[in-house]
């Protein structure tokens, strides 16, 4: 029986930023589509990669240890890294976990758009 | 039907042995917690910890097996909320060293996993393994029920 809030993952492209879409409970069940959404950005050329979190209720450390393995990739193909729409409570456990210092937190996707733009810009 | 005017100081729950449950007693621990009128940014701490205590207890102390259980225990005690997670594990779970940093996990020196306990000692007023005289794990973690805002949280 499947307890969770099965995640759903989307991907698009706004404004030259790859949005991955998360909607849903994060945790070991979402590693091969979380994987396969980054590949799929990758794959298409991605330099800048936003995780859109959305009604995500329940991140758990399996959860996070799959974000850890996005961040090894994102440095081994020099992309840039962000992620938007976390409650308060999980940007908190992003910062506890140290993943604050890989990817950068943004309120909201409008936000993190803005912030991949003057990166660019720089 | 008259009703007991009584508080209700203490819940127990036995959980199967499947990740997922994890969710069932993260639900009813956070319910009877905003009857004790914790706040809801402590709910929210209590919750992250207690679904770690759940899967350490599942996964490792039970060794996701199906035919074994965890047992909940949670009680008040003075102005504390205390819970107890125990497994049926004849293994003891007990990190053998610190957790990796996320620096060290991304220089490959250990798995991605096991952040668990560190984030639960980070959510909790106290948290950690306690003795027991059958067999199994027993994890406890307390929250005060009027926390004093620290610095960093």
């Amino acid at each position: 029986m499947m307890l969770e809030d099965e995640l759903t993952v989307g991907t698009r492209d706004r404004e030259g930023v790859a949005i991955i879409d998360l909607v849903g409970d994060v945790t070991t069940f979402a590693e091969e589509k979380i994987n396969s959404a980054y590949r799929e950005v990758t794959n298409k050329g991605a330099r800048f990669v936003l995780l859109n979190f959305r009604q995500n209720d329940y991140i758990n450390s399996a959860g996070i240890a799959i974000l850890i393995g996005i961040v090894t990739e994102v440095n081994r193909n020099h992309q840039k890294l962000a992620v938007s729409g976390l409650s308060q409570h999980f940007q908190k456990i992003f910062r506890m976990v140290g993943l604050a210092q890989y990817a950068e937190i943004y309120q909201s996707e409008d936000d993190a758009i803005i912030g991949f733009k003057r990166l660019n810009a720089a | 039907m008259t009703y007991s005017t009584s508080p209700i100081t203490s819940l127990e729950l036995t959980l199967p042995n499947e990740l997922g449950y994890e969710l069932v007693a993260r639900d009813a621990v956070a319910a009877f917690a905003r009857r004790l009128g914790m706040s809801l940014d402590q709910i929210d701490d209590l919750k992250t910890a207690l679904c770690e205590a759940c899967i350490n207890a599942i996964e490792h102390g039970n060794s996701l097996k199906p035919d074994l259980r965890v047992e909940i225990s949670c009680r008040v005690e003075d102005e504390r909320l205390v819970i107890e997670v125990c497994d049926e594990g004849v293994c003891p779970f007990a990190p053998k060293s610190e957790p990796l940093s996320i620096m060290e996990k991304l220089a490959g020196l250990g798995s991605l996993r096991g952040m668990g306990l560190m984030l639960i000692s980070q959510l909790c007023d106290e948290s950690g393994f306690v003795s027991r005289n059958d067999t199994g794990n027993c994890f406890r973690l307390a929250f005060q029920r009027r926390r004093v805002t620290r610095l960093g949280r």
